[in-house]
């Protein structure tokens, strides 16, 4: 079963900015909503989202985490 | 459903209060039985996430159980008892639950069909007139809709995976939903009277309600729930479920045998 890793972004109130609290491994984003919402439930979070790492485009660096992403744009 | 709340055992006929307390005792053992069955498979899912999402559902089961548990008070039964004394020949669970998923996809048939038949009888229960279950069960439903989208996206993945993997799907969804079809419409005096008093739902709206949940996705396996028969057969209508018992191994963990030996004389 081929997965995929998504990124985990949540705020715990309105109005603060999302920040990044983790990834789960996933076979599709249905399955990264549920895992993430069990993986990282210890606080109590206003709102949550998952992004598929491979959709992160780099802007000004080429030797991150998301560097594999950097040419031709979003996967 | 509608009619004034009720919140005192003695305010219903026996009949009723008797088919109450067998009803609650059913779904609070179902609850408890299904999270030994997410428990099983902490260390053995498909993946860590898979793992700590069984983790999760295993606790909010107990949760939702010892909540159920702890209205048996109002009928006098003492809910330590009830929890931790119990022969196994006692317990009210659906029978499909008596023993462990032999696989994944017998886990997620479990997801899918036991947590939702449990969560359809829930929906009816917390629509009726019981204060408790009109107050406790809405939050239980919350967060059933995670374990809901976890097996309905599970359900997919399998459906549509290996030829092995359709089969295993396939078999244990054939092989539970004729007796789950009789646990949501048992047909039996208790589900008449409390239907009647208006404290839980018909049993045939507890299995269109059900259709209209699982429908989808049983049909990617080609599977209608509305052509399958409820299997009655053996009926006990005093545990509210099919014939036999849960092994040993899991009634000795549901009451804590082990470890309660330490401590309590």
């Amino acid at each position: 079963m081929r997965e995929e890793v998504f990124d985990v972004f949540a705020r715990k109130e309105r109005g603060e900015p999302l920040r990044h609290i983790g990834y789960v491994d996933a076979p599709d984003a249905a399955l990264a909503r549920v895992y993430a919402w069990n993986t990282y439930d210890e606080e109590r979070w206003f709102e949550m989202c998952v992004v598929p790492r491979a959709a992160i485009i780099p802007v000004n660096r080429t030797d991150g985490p998301f560097a594999a992403n950097a040419k031709g744009g979003a996967a | 459903m509608s009619g004034e709340l009720l919140n005192d055992p003695a305010a219903l006929d026996a009949g009723a209060r008797d088919a109450l307390e067998r009803f609650i005792l059913s779904l609070a053992d179902g609850k408890r039985l299904l999270g030994i069955r997410y428990s099983d498979w902490l260390l053995g899912a498909p993946s860590i996430e898979a793992g700590i999402a069984a983790s999760s559902m295993c606790q909010d089961e107990w949760g939702h159980a010892r909540l159920l548990y702890a209205m048996l008070k109002d009928f006098g039964r003492d809910p330590v008892a009830v929890e931790h004394d119990r022969p196994a020949e006692a317990y009210a669970n659906p029978c499909v639950l008596d023993r462990p998923a032999e696989d994944w996809a017998e886990l997620v048939s479990f997801m899918v069909l036991v947590d939702g038949a449990l969560s359809t009888v829930l929906e009816g229960f917390a629509a009726g007139r019981w204060e408790l279950a009109t107050s406790r069960v809405p939050k239980m439903l919350a967060e059933e809709a995670f374990h809901r989208d976890l097996g309905t996206a599970w359900y997919a993945r399998l459906a549509g995976g290996s030829a092995e993997a359709q089969e295993r799907l396939r078999t244990s969804t054939e092989r539970m939903l004729p007796r789950l079809l009789a646990w949501l419409d048992p047909d039996d005096e208790d589900a008449h009277v409390l239907a009647g008093a208006g404290l839980a739902a018909e049993g045939a709206r507890n299995r269109e309600r059900f259709a209209e949940a699982v429908g989808p996705s049983l049909a990617l396996l080609e599977i209608d729930v509305a052509t399958v028969e409820p299997d009655r057969a053996d009926w006990d209508a005093t545990r509210r479920r099919g014939p036999g018992r849960p092994d040993d191994d899991a009634v000795e963990r549901a009451r804590g045998d082990r470890n309660r030996a330490l401590f309590v004389e």
